[in-house]
């Protein structure tokens, strides 16, 4: 049974048990996450008719995603796997968008301040990306379909159990920010004229 | 029927009633009159209308440790279910006391209040011969066991990523982690840097806390975590690890007010908030005066910073004086060796013209610039300038201004105690000048140690206990999390 469990858009959480989904709670509101985060978990844990103590595996969205909401749903993630002693995978969330789809592809998401997250891939494998790119540098190459859908704890759990079946290294639980904390030392000014 | 608290008043009535029971081995009046006035017994009259029984309870704070002081019943109201309705609102008041032992003593030939007793949960522990005099009765000495509840608390409003387990009163664990030294190039605390590191933290400071307070996640009760008030995106990383825990372990969750666990962090200490109580909270994000009359129920803010907060003032001063972040402990230091009457800074919101409307409210930003312009005057004009004494000065002028107000607090209120909690309590001249003053005027000081005075997640878990104990249902696992949350809202619905 896994986990997944993403606030990279919305809040959402779902359970698999092996490849099949049994249960995705998704609350829309993009700044709702912590509001949301525990009926999410707590409701697809009901709806897959199972308790948190039978879960195996828990895979969190790390981003990339304006930062305050996904941390929210990282965190819990975190908290749960880590008390329950539980295998932590880390996903990024622009591989969960394009898992599955094939031919080449161009995913990009809101990156909030005008600017984009943006990556590239062929039949579902990366070629380029992930990096911040303003809506101006934004190409898409002939032949390539553009995937602007964000992501959920669905699409986090599918591409988990496939990368992991492959034994791709999900390891990485850290959050993918892409951007500094945008604050530059203070110099200090002068207050008399 | 009514069942209410004993009050001095009450005496004549209980000491009838005590007399008509007891007998030649009832209680003097004056040893009764001690037990009504005594602040730390709880007596329990039934009126109908008469008094018909009573029943009270001792428990010392800190103790952990309550005992059944005397019970009695009328006999024509026996055998009607009063004795044990008074001995469960013992328990209760027992348990919301942090009593983890209950103890009483009975006459060994009391069949019926033996029974009553033993179906309470009470098991004899020792005999004393010829207990009650003049009859000569053996007493048994009983106990009844509670089991506090064990609650862990997140706290994420700032820059410290802290969790705490509590066992009702009792402290089991206080992890920390903080992120002080990546806001040191900044010069103060930067949101999305404290948020970032919140995540990156909360993991490690959860098994630390569970570590060091020797138990698994499963013997936890129930979950707190502070929502507000404090930074948005920092509260919202221990609002989500605090839902993820609750969840994965079906616990009740309590989201609690930071500020009001400030206050409550001194049960940690003494069992008990002594109350009322003035509480004065300097960090580095707030700057409050509270009025503190019960710790769950009626806590008013009576003033705050209209500005910086009192600890930004000490970074702030600090960077003028080209000293590192944090700038509290550089300017303790250096302001060892500087005359704090050398400079005759402004005290902020202490003319008469700001007493009406901001009697109790701070303002430190004036402070900062004319410390500001005082070190920029000397180096425009070439003049050596004595750093020590601007510290000196500077710090002075800080602490002058917070204790006066705490202490005007205090006499206008009738409430002869003061309790100090915020990580500018570290402030070596803080604390003497605050026990200076305070001695002077007859105030009782209480200063919790540091560790319990910084933001921490033990006071949250202490919080969430007292809550728990005192009978409060958990919050809706919807709640959110409050920047500005009002000192009135000790709990989330």
């Amino acid at each position: 049974m896994l986990l997944a469990i993403d606030s990279s858009a919305g809040t959402s959480a779902a359970v698999f048990s092996g490849n099949k989904l049994l249960s995705k709670l998704l609350f829309e509101d993009p700044f709702g996450h912590a509001e949301n985060i525990g009926e999410a978990i707590s409701q697809a844990l009901s709806e897959a008719g199972i308790s948190a103590s039978e879960l195996e595996a828990v895979a969190i969205g790390r981003g990339p995603a304006p930062y305050t909401g996904l941390r929210v749903g990282m965190a819990a993630g975190i908290s749960l796997a880590r008390t329950l002693k539980l295998d932590l995978h880390g996903v990024m969330v622009l591989d969960a968008i394009a898992h599955g789809v094939k031919g080449n592809v161009v995913v990009t998401t809101d990156a909030k301040r005008g600017e984009l997250f943006y990556a590239r891939y062929q039949d579902g494998e990366k070629v380029s990306g992930p990096t911040v790119i303003s809506p101006s540098e934004l190409m898409i190459p002939e032949g390539h379909q553009h995937l602007t859908q964000s992501s959920d704890a669905e699409a986090v759990g599918r591409y988990a159990i496939a990368a992991l079946a492959k034994g791709v290294d999900l390891s990485d639980v850290s959050a993918l920010y892409l951007r500094s904390a945008d604050v530059s030392p203070s110099k200090g000014k002068r207050v008399s004229g | 029927m009514e069942i209410r608290e004993l009050r001095l008043e009450d005496l004549p009535v209980l000491m009838e009633l005590e007399r008509s029971l007891f007998g030649t081995e009832s209680w003097l009046e004056s040893s009764m009159k001690a037990e009504l006035t005594n602040p730390n017994t709880h007596y329990l009259g039934v009126f109908d209308p008469d008094l018909v029984g009573y029943a009270g309870l001792s428990s010392v704070p800190a103790s952990f440790s309550a005992d059944i002081q005397t019970i009695g019943v009328r006999q024509s109201e026996q055998g009607k279910g009063l004795g044990r309705k008074l001995m469960e609102l013992l328990m209760k008041k027992a348990l919301a006391l942090g009593a983890e032992q209950v103890l009483l003593e009975v006459k060994a030939d009391n069949d019926s209040a033996i029974a009553l007793y033993k179906s309470l949960g009470f098991e004899q522990i020792d005999l004393r011969k010829r207990y009650y005099q003049p009859s000569g009765t053996d007493a048994l000495v009983m106990r009844a066991k509670i089991r506090q509840p064990i609650v862990l608390g997140i706290e994420s409003s700032c820059d410290e990523t802290g969790v705490g387990i509590v066992q009702g009163n009792r402290l089991l664990a206080n992890a920390l982690a903080s992120s002080m030294d990546e806001h040191a190039k900044y010069g103060g605390v930067v949101p999305e840097v404290a948020a970032r590191a919140h995540l990156e933290s909360i993991g490690q400071v959860l098994d630390k806390a569970l570590l060091e307070a020797g138990i698994s996640i499963d013997k936890v009760d129930a979950i707190a975590v502070a929502n507000g008030p404090g930074l948005a995106g920092a509260l919202m990383v221990g609002i989500g690890a605090a839902k993820g825990l609750a969840v994965a372990h079906n616990l009740p969750i309590y989201a609690v007010n930071h500020l009001v666990g400030h206050v409550g962090a001194d049960v940690l200490e003494r069992g008990s908030v002594q109350l009322p109580t003035i509480a004065l909270l300097v960090s580095g994000g707030h700057t409050s005066l509270l009025l503190v009359r019960d710790l769950l129920e009626d806590v008013e803010l009576l003033g705050e910073t209209i500005d910086d907060a009192a600890g930004e003032a000490f970074d702030k001063v600090a960077r003028v004086l080209g000293l590192p972040y944090p700038g509290g402990p550089q300017i303790d230091k250096l302001a060892l060796t500087g005359n704090p009457k050398a400079i005759r800074f402004p005290r902020g919101l202490t003319l008469p013209k700001d007493m009406e409307k901001h009697r109790y409210n701070f303002s430190f930003s004036g402070l900062k610039t004319a410390v500001a312009r005082h070190v920029e005057k000397a180096e425009d004009q070439g003049l050596e300038l004595n750093h020590a004494d601007v510290a000196a000065s500077f710090r002075e002028a800080v602490v002058d201004v917070l204790i006066s107000k705490a202490v005007a607090a205090c006499k206008a209120h009738g409430v002869n105690r003061l309790l100090l909690g915020g990580g500018v309590v570290a402030n070596a001249r803080l604390r003497e000048y605050a026990q200076e003053v305070c001695d002077q005027e007859g105030i009782e000081l209480r200063i919790p140690r540091f560790s319990l005075c910084t933001d921490n997640g033990a006071m949250i878990a202490s919080l969430g206990a007292q809550l728990i104990m005192n009978g409060r249902k958990p919050s809706s696992l919807g709640f959110s999390a409050e920047s500005t949350l009002d000192v009135t809202e000790v709990q989330a619905s």
